[in-house]
């Protein structure tokens, strides 16, 4: 039913848990598996280009983890994980690569919020369902 | 409490600190949240500066202007030499006299503090556009690098107006020309030097000696009634080869400066902003922004159509060069500090800086953005993407 399928990780337990399910279904569907991480945190509007590189190492070290623990989890269920880290709004990138790798489903995790922040910037989950050209798979 | 350094340094640090927190939450630059944190401290809670916070921000200012200046790709720029200072120069002059028409005649501003004025928004923020040129991946093309060697040309006009206009025409003058000219000359052959001899020891000698370069040029540029900045900018630029081999160096001076230096700058910067006079200066800071976009597109963006960039590419280059943060802001002090300009007058120009950061940025990034580059996968290899540029055959 699924030929690729693109899954948001972003080191959270909630990202972990859309992992997992993502690799299940990948096993389940023979699907090809895109694991992407968006470097959100990157400064916007800095005073030194120093100021962004250093961000970028300190997100590029934080990533590599993540991508490792991916790996291991792939390769666990007998997997092979594409892994891609990306600068960037998470919703936007993962939307964006969705349809440029041709995925035709998009899993991501559910991060509990306050009603407060639901209120006014609502969840990256909300924001991929609004944007997706295919199925999303919200876990929680 | 106005006696006890110790007390004031704290409160400092405090709205230092709580800056960063806010930062790394929201992913704003740590420096737009404490100019707006300086803001909040210097209208509702009547903080203000006191000497010796003046010296650290005006070092802070200096070690700013150095590390803009370090950051430069000596490589990039010599490869796109002639379109990056053909449009560096433009991206400069037109605003510059632009702005400091419109502050002089239709803002009724005297003849100085006009070009404080145009000085302030003929800027352009290279770490802004660096930014945005990251989230997209144009960082590693050609046009995006071709961009950035542009910003630096654009930079270097600006602090070069800065340290000469408002120069004593003298002896003093001639002595610090010829002293910088000497050192800049010798200095990356004296710095290689350094770092070979002693460099990497727990007492920092390297870090030192480019200390001691830029107390001793800031010490002659304030004799000749320059600005420390321009020599600063200089010192970058010919030790950016150095720098470039040896980011241990540029990542302990970067550590240093946002540390303890740049704090006060920024919090500074903000301090004098009277919420007040933003409000009664709002039609003059509307008008001031429009002049400063619309002076870059009249600049800048007929020079993209002649070095042959794709309309896109064209407008998305000139937004991004209308954008603004440290040097508009480090010249509106220089001219509030200087009494060239008041409160007011520096309230509108900073005020017109942060917008011109944020909202030339939003409208390039929403409207003009050109097609992504693939991105690369990180972790495993070398940093490498299809670097053609996006420029029309």
């Amino acid at each position: 039913m699924f030929h690729k399928i693109l899954v948001g990780v972003d080191g959270s337990e909630a990202g972990r848990r859309a992992l997992e399910r993502a690799l299940d279904l990948s096993a389940h569907f023979n699907a090809r598996t895109l694991v992407v991480s968006v470097e959100e945190n990157l400064p916007a509007y800095a005073a030194t280009v120093g100021e962004v590189q250093d961000e970028e190492g300190y997100e590029h070290a934080y990533f590599s983890e993540v991508q490792r623990e991916v790996r291991r989890l792939a390769e666990a269920r007998g997997l092979h994980a594409e892994m891609e880290v990306v600068p960037g709004h998470a919703a936007a990138a993962l939307t964006r690569l969705a349809v440029e790798r041709e995925c035709d489903l998009i899993v991501v995790g559910h991060t509990g919020h306050s009603r407060l922040h639901h209120l006014f910037l609502g969840s990256t989950a909300d924001r991929v369902v609004e944007r997706a050209h295919c199925a999303v798979l919200v876990v929680r | 409490m106005e006696s006890n350094v110790w007390l004031i340094a704290a409160a400092w640090m405090a709205l230092a600190l709580v800056a960063s927190l806010i930062s790394i939450r929201v992913g704003i630059s740590v420096a737009l949240i404490e100019i707006l944190i300086g803001v909040v401290a210097g209208n509702f809670l009547g903080v203000h500066s006191t000497a010796w916070i003046d010296f650290l921000a005006t070092f802070g200012a200096g070690l700013l202007t150095f590390l803009a200046g370090a950051e430069i790709d000596p490589e990039s720029l010599r490869r796109h030499l002639k379109p990056a200072a053909a449009i560096g120069t433009v991206s400069f002059l037109v605003p510059f006299l632009c702005a400091a028409a419109f502050a002089r005649w239709v803002g009724g501003w005297a003849p100085h503090a006009a070009w404080i004025a145009g000085i302030s928004l003929s800027t352009t923020s290279v770490a802004v556009v660096y930014a945005v040129l990251l989230d997209t991946g144009l960082n590693r093309t050609e046009l995006g690098k071709l961009i950035l060697a542009a910003c630096f040309i654009t930079d270097f006009g600006t602090v070069l107006a800065l340290g000469v206009l408002f120069a004593n025409f003298n002896g003093w003058l001639l002595l610090f020309v010829v002293v910088t000219a000497v050192v800049l000359w010798q200095l990356p052959r004296l710095t290689r030097l350094v770092i070979a001899r002693v460099g990497h020891r727990v007492s920092e000698p390297e870090v030192k000696f480019i200390f001691l370069v830029l107390f001793l040029l800031g010490g002659l540029a304030k004799l000749a009634q320059s600005e420390a900045v321009l020599p600063a900018y200089l010192v970058g630029l010919v030790i950016a080869g150095v720098f470039v081999r040896d980011r241990v160096l540029m990542d302990r001076m970067r550590t240093i400066a946002f540390t303890m230096l740049t704090p006060f700058y920024f919090l500074k910067a903000g301090l004098y902003v009277s919420l007040p006079a933003v409000a009664a200066g709002a039609l003059l800071i509307v008008a001031l922004l429009l002049v400063k976009v619309g002076s870059k597109l009249l600049g800048v963006w007929p020079l993209t159509r002649l070095f042959r960039f794709g309309r896109r590419e064209g407008a998305y280059t000139t937004l991004l060069m209308s954008t603004g943060l440290t040097f508009g802001t480090i010249s509106a002090l220089f001219g509030l500090t200087n009494h060239i300009i008041d409160q007011t007058q520096y309230t509108i120009l900073v005020t017109v800086v942060i917008a011109s950061a944020v909202i030339p940025t939003l409208i390039a990034q929403r409207y003009f953005e050109p097609p992504r580059v693939e991105a690369v996968p990180k972790g495993d290899g070398p940093d490498v993407a299809n670097t053609r540029p996006a420029l029309e055959s």
